[in-house]
Parts: structure tokens; sequence; C-alpha cells
């Protein structure tokens, strides 16, 4: 039974929206050093599954970060 | 009038006159519409993330302004055909902001109903 087995011990790490919880309600394009929290040195967009953010502010930032690459100030790929 | 924001990548090897003038001509542009500058925010020669016409860098520069819309095509076509521009964004920030005042407005809503039902806890215990 699976009470007998030693419970496997999950320590699930509590993610917060960083937006909700500062109250970023717009997140400019320009704000470099925010959106590099949400890109690795790979480029990539981590996805709301990895970071918790809500949906609302995801969707957000996606365009932000894409306007930043558009502008040059984050990378398309990374290294 | 909406309040758009311009941002713009200057080429680093172009020679200081014709970028200021580059950007006396978006100026003029603006002002000569009736539109005015509100803020102007130059962040000066920075790495670019990725070359650009094979350039590491680049001479941004970041503007707030209000102008009618109907400017705005003229504005980009200018940006566009501009030698010294690299790169431009325009972006309109009143609807980029609505969203932003919305949710303010909601968070302030919810403080003030969070802070009556408080209140009006409070004073059921005292009663």
């Amino acid at each position: 039974m699976a009470s007998n087995r030693p419970k496997r011990r999950f320590r699930r790490r509590v993610k917060v929206c960083r937006f909700t919880v500062e109250k970023i309600n717009y997140i400019d394009y320009k704000d470099v050093e925010l959106l590099r929290e949400y890109t690795p040195t790979n480029g990539k967009i981590l996805p709301r599954r990895v970071t918790g953010t809500r949906p609302a502010f995801q969707h957000k930032l996606t365009r932000a970060i894409k306007r930043a690459r558009y502008m040059a100030l984050l990378p398309y790929v990374g290294q | 009038m909406p309040l758009y924001e311009l941002g713009v990548i200057i080429d680093p090897e172009v020679d200081p006159e014709s970028e200021t003038a580059a950007l006396e001509r978006l100026q003029a542009i603006i002002t000569d519409a009736g539109g005015s500058l509100v803020e102007q925010n130059a962040w000066g020669r920075r790495q670019l993330a990725y070359p650009i016409r094979k350039k590491n860098f680049g001479v941004y520069h970041f503007w707030k302004f209000e102008v009618g819309g109907e400017i705005i095509d003229k504005l980009i076509f200018e940006l566009r055909t501009n030698d010294a521009v690299m790169r431009s964004l325009v972006l309109n920030l009143d609807t980029e902001l609505r969203r932003k005042r919305k949710m303010d407005a909601k968070q302030v809503a919810r403080a003030a109903a969070k802070a009556a039902k408080r209140a009006a806890a409070a004073e059921a215990e005292e009663g």
C-alpha cells in the first residue's frame, strides 16, 4: 500500500507572479533588467509554468520581450 | 492628441551633425503638426544584442510626444528613409497604458473595499 512506503517528500517551491506582487501593471520593453530575468542566456522566453507568472502578465511580458528584441536590447538567439 | 513613444537606434558611425540633423527633422515633423515633445531620453551609445547593418553599437534615443495620429505615417516614412536611422519603433502609449489604468483603478477599488470591510469588522467587534 502506498501509505506503507516511505513518503516521498516534495518540497514544491512556491512560485509567485512578480507582476501581481509588485503591482507592475505595464511592462516596458526598455526595462531590460526586468526582461532579462525571464530570458535565460539562450534568449528564449521562460514559460509561465516555470516562472509562475499570471497569464495576463505573461502576454504582456512576451510582447515586451519581442519589442526589446526588435530594438536590439535583447538577443533573438543567445549563446 | 494621443501620446506616443518613439525609440530610434542611430548609426554610431554617422557624424554627430547628421545625427542631430536627423533628430531635429523628426522633432520638426512633430512640432510643425502642432504636437509637443513630452520627454526626451537619450541613452547614448550602447552595445546591440545582435549586429544591425554589420554594426555592433547603436545610439539610442527614446522620446515621448503628443501628436495627431495622421502625422505618424509621415514620421515613420521619415524614419524609414533616413539613412542615419538604423531601427525605430513607434508605440501608441494611450492604447498601451489603457489596461494599466484599468488595472490600477481595480487595485485601488479592491484596496478600498478591503479597508472598508476591515473598518466594518472592527466596528462590529466593538459593538
